[in-house]
């Protein structure tokens, strides 16, 4: 293999698939990210795809990079474009420096189309598919030889990964890919890309173990390591893969998981779990997650533990299902009838969501109330690189148990005893001598039904009292940046990785500025509020069109004249570069507003 | 015997229904059958829906639950599958299982749990004041509709193993039918529905015309429960000649939900010791897989 130490250390890149729905765009993206892993650098993709199983334009991104990154980034290296609507839907990511292979097969790109300057590599994928292999279906695996090669990948282990991925599937698939992924090959050739001649050169590191994963995943796992084993839920995108992975995992250490005839049935059946004294939790999106909402209130009156997980998608109704939003917030905090406790936590990167939704498993246990993890479908869906989790740090904690023996030692034992925390300790169904009431209703200690006006009092504060308890075990807030920033952001879920590049970037240009990157949502922890103090003014980034992250925090006493917000619901994730261009347009907006105030005065 | 006090634990509360309801000889016949059986109140677990019926667990010692609306089959399913070893019996009205919960009464006869399910139908909603109900005959009030039976919508779906109807006035029967219900969910052998005639003295009083319009199949020698086309052709017959079919009406088999689902090498969900590493060996399985 020659090699030419003349090209660049791959660093940083950004690679975009795109074609109809059915082309394999995600396919070529996962195994990028498998052989980048596999060199050593980490990775971050992206998905952007229609409700549909064909057809349709359907795009997927991947960044491979060294150091930690949590998002695509700002620049497209490559862009992959298997037809040329996907040039039209993505060209607004290219610049000069971008690369475009493109499916030549119905014809030319439109020049006017790509940005000036682009390099341009054109090839008929489809067509030398349909000749030679006789099925459109491989038009990838022979790109995939073009654009492997241009990134600097080894044959070798391109083939390593076509054999691993396709083995699966059958000796006779293999086969045809290997050989689409050698008329590549060929092809790279003969356009004058040969073997270690591409853009770039992969300075293989040894590989640290990387978990490569989605948060969908990842937040089984939290559940299943902190002792979760009943799950319940309903197939809807984009929170499906929580219950895939449950019903592939939890049944080998003995827990159950099992997908329902509907979300009422989903959250009632956890319900019914979680009285047995199992740990529990379901997941859901959009409308799944508003037909859950009597049983999440019930839970929260009745005090039976549950853990949610929304994976928040665009709303309201149908929507937009497979894009990324963070408009149930209200529903998270607000939702359902009547007043009752609940927790809201967040994550910003699939790591995260295996410990939140782990702390999140301990924290229903240990209030006997609806925990929520709040999602959105891009850390849902998002595959990324992760650190192994630390199973040794993790906190195992159980709630209030009564057993047997425990039980004896009383005089009685009432379901919901009044207790100093407010927390009534819990006997299992089984358990001699534990016999007891569970209700919605409102009920006295024993659980017997009751409308008496001093116990209605007692018993709605025992349980709204249990959320001020538990806020000094919450996870707090993580703070980037200049502490002496002038301007601070605050997002959550996706943005994460969003915002702390942009911080850097704008950095960069010259503007000092502070992250928070709040884990706790609900209740609104002082660290949140003490931030924005700090600050002279914040920009609250949110996925959705009423500023509901903002509002929540000026409910609760931030000063509204500090917030700026920097919305975002047409369905598209922010890149780093746009925030930031979003940003000095707003402080431009700022200054002038200012400027007309002073004069003013 | 359920007004003693008891000294641990709540002491089941006098039941809320009207003098002559129906619903009294249900639980009479329920906690005789939960001896005759031998099951022990800390084994039991007795959840009941929203309506008149939605209170027996306040009147019985057990760990009760009081379920959402519609909602009593999915927490008596999922109790069930998180520790199989309980007794778990869901009760509720014709309202609650056939209007709000209808969906989870045709998924119930599709999944097989071993639970019990007693309805107690008494044909309106008493305690909303005798609205018509799913079962409602038509011209009941306003009803313009047919009533629906619940039996035969169970014979309709094939994985069904126990179906069967008692009549409030004929507790010798109910008795047996309960006893039968319970033998049924306690061996594993699938979810026994068992409808209970219940009549509503208040707003609804059926129980002269259901006394006589019952007919017992279990006096009947022509009849087989195990063969389900002969089981549907007499309940239509005897529908349609006005008749209401009490008995055992369907005993057949099919594998039970949780001997399918509960992965019995391992303890049950609610039986585990909750704990650090509590997932061992499969954690290790796991992360190796995506390790790549």
């Amino acid at each position: 293999m020659s090699s030419n130490n003349n090209q660049p250390v791959l660093e940083d890149v950004s690679v975009i698939v795109a074609g109809q729905g059915g082309d394999g765009s995600l396919t070529v993206i996962t195994m990028l990210a498998e052989l980048f892993r596999h060199s050593g650098l980490n990775v971050y993709t992206e998905r952007d795809v229609l409700s549909r199983i064909r057809g349709g334009h359907a795009a997927a991104t991947m960044r491979a990079f060294t150091g930690e990154k949590y998002c695509i980034g700002s620049n497209i290296t490559l862009l992959l474009a298997l037809d040329q609507e996907a040039v039209e839907k993505n060209a607004w990511q290219l610049d000069s420096k971008s690369i475009v292979v493109y499916d030549d097969s119905g014809g030319p790109v439109p020049p006017d189309l790509l940005p000036e300057g682009i390099r341009l590599y054109a090839a008929p994928f489809n067509r030398i598919a349909m000749r030679t292999m006789r099925r459109e279906l491989y038009k990838n695996s022979i790109a995939f030889g073009v654009v492997g090669r241009l990134l600097g990948l080894e044959d070798e282990s391109i083939r390593e990964t076509f054999t691993k991925r396709f083995q699966r599937m059958g000796q006779v698939i293999l086969e045809y890919n290997l050989e689409a992924l050698g008329l590549g090959l060929h092809l790279a050739d003969e356009m004058g890309i040969h073997e270690g001649e591409g853009l770039y050169r992969i300075e293989h590191a040894t590989p640290e173990e990387r978990l490569l994963i989605i948060g969908n995943e990842s937040v089984a796992f939290g559940f299943m390591a902190a002792g979760g084993r009943f799950f319940t839920g309903y197939p809807i995108t984009p929170s499906s893969e929580v219950l895939e992975t449950l019903q592939k995992w939890l049944p080998r250490c003995g827990g159950v998981a099992r997908q329902t005839e509907d979300e009422l049935a989903a959250i009632n059946m956890a319900i019914g779990a979680s009285l047995t004294g199992t740990r529990t939790m379901v997941a859901t999106s959009g409308p799944g997650f508003s037909l859950m909402q009597e049983g999440i209130g019930h839970s929260g009156s009745a005090e039976v533990p549950m853990v949610i997980v929304d994976c928040q998608r665009s709303g309201p109704s149908t929507g937009m299902p497979t894009k990324p939003e963070q408009s149930d917030l209200n529903l998270m905090v607000f939702g359902g009838h009547g007043d009752f406790p609940r927790i809201v936590l967040t994550p910003g990167h699939p790591e995260d969501c295996f410990y939140l939704a782990a702390q999140a498993t301990n924290l229903a246990d240990k209030y006997q109330c609806p925990v929520y993890i709040a999602m959105d479908q891009a850390i849902s869906q998002n595959i990324a690189t992760v650190k192994p989790f630390d199973l040794d740090g993790l906190a195992v904690e159980t709630g209030k148990r009564l057993e047997k023996e425990d039980l004896e030692k009383l005089d009685a034992y009432k379901r919901y005893e009044l207790t100093e925390d407010n927390i009534s300790p819990f006997a299992a169904p089984g358990t001699p001598g534990g016999m007891s009431l569970v209700t919605g209703n409102e009920h006295d200690e024993w659980g017997l039904v009751s409308t008496d006006p001093e116990n209605r009092i007692r018993m709605m504060n025992k349980r709204m009292d249990k959320i001020e308890l538990a806020r000094n075990e919450l996870p707090r807030a993580r703070h980037f940046g200049d502490p002496d920033g002038e301007i601070g952001f605050i997002g959550t879920g996706m943005l994460f990785g969003v915002i702390l590049e942009a911080i850097e970037i704008l950095d960069n240009d010259g503007l000092k500025a502070q992250y928070l990157q709040p884990r706790t949502i609900w209740p609104v922890l002082e660290d949140i509020l003490e931030f924005i103090d700090k600050c002279s003014r914040v920009y609250v980034v949110e996925l959705n069109a009423q500023a509901q992250l903002a509002h929540l925090l000026i409910h609760q006493g931030a000063d509204s004249g500090k917030l700026l917000n920097i919305l975002r619901y047409d369905g598209i994730p922010f890149r780093p570069g746009e925030l930031v261009k979003r940003v000095f347009e707003e402080e431009s907006r700022f200054m002038d507003n200012q400027k007309r105030e002073a004069k003013a005065q | 015997m359920t007004t003693q006090p008891h000294t641990k634990t709540f002491t089941p509360s006098r039941p809320i229904w009207c003098a002559g309801c129906g619903d009294f000889a249900v639980k009479g016949v329920l906690e005789k059958s939960l001896q005759n059986m031998g099951v022990a109140p800390h084994n039991l677990m007795l959840l009941a829906g929203i309506g008149c019926s939605g209170t027996i667990q306040n009147n019985i010692e057990c760990y009760g639950y009081h379920a959402l609306h519609g909602r009593v089959l999915p927490a008596a399913i999922g109790a069930k599958l998180a520790n199989p070893d309980l007794t778990v019996v869901a009760a509720g009205g014709d309202g609650d299982g056939y209007a709000i919960g209808a969906g989870h009464l045709v998924h119930t006869f599709k999944s097989n749990p071993s639970i019990t399910y007693i309805v107690m139908n008494n044909s309106n909603y008493g305690l909303t004041k005798g609205q018509a109900s799913p079962t409602s005959p038509t011209g009941y009030r306003d009803n313009a509709e047919e009533g629906m039976d619940a039996i035969m919508l169970g014979l309709s779906l094939p994985s069904t193993t126990f179906l069967a109807r008692g009549f409030s006035g004929n507790p010798e029967q109910l008795e047996k039918l309960m006893d039968a219900a319970l033998e049924h969910t306690g061996s594993g052998k699938g979810f026994a529905f068992l409808e209970v005639l219940s009549p509503c003295v208040t707003y609804y009083d059926t129980h002269r015309d259901w006394r006589a319009r019952v007919y017992n199949l279990d006096e009947d020698e022509g009849f087989d429960p195990s063969n389900r086309t002969l089981a549907f052709g007499r309940v239509l017959e005897l529908r349609e000649e006005g008749r209401i079919p009490i008995g055992r009406i369907y005993k057949g088999e099919h594998a039970s939900l949780e001997s399918l689902i509960v992965n019995r090498d391992e303890l049950p969900p609610a039986q585990q010791k909750i704990g650090k590493n509590g997932h061992g060996k499969h954690y290790e399985k796991f992360i190796k897989s995506y390790l790549g």
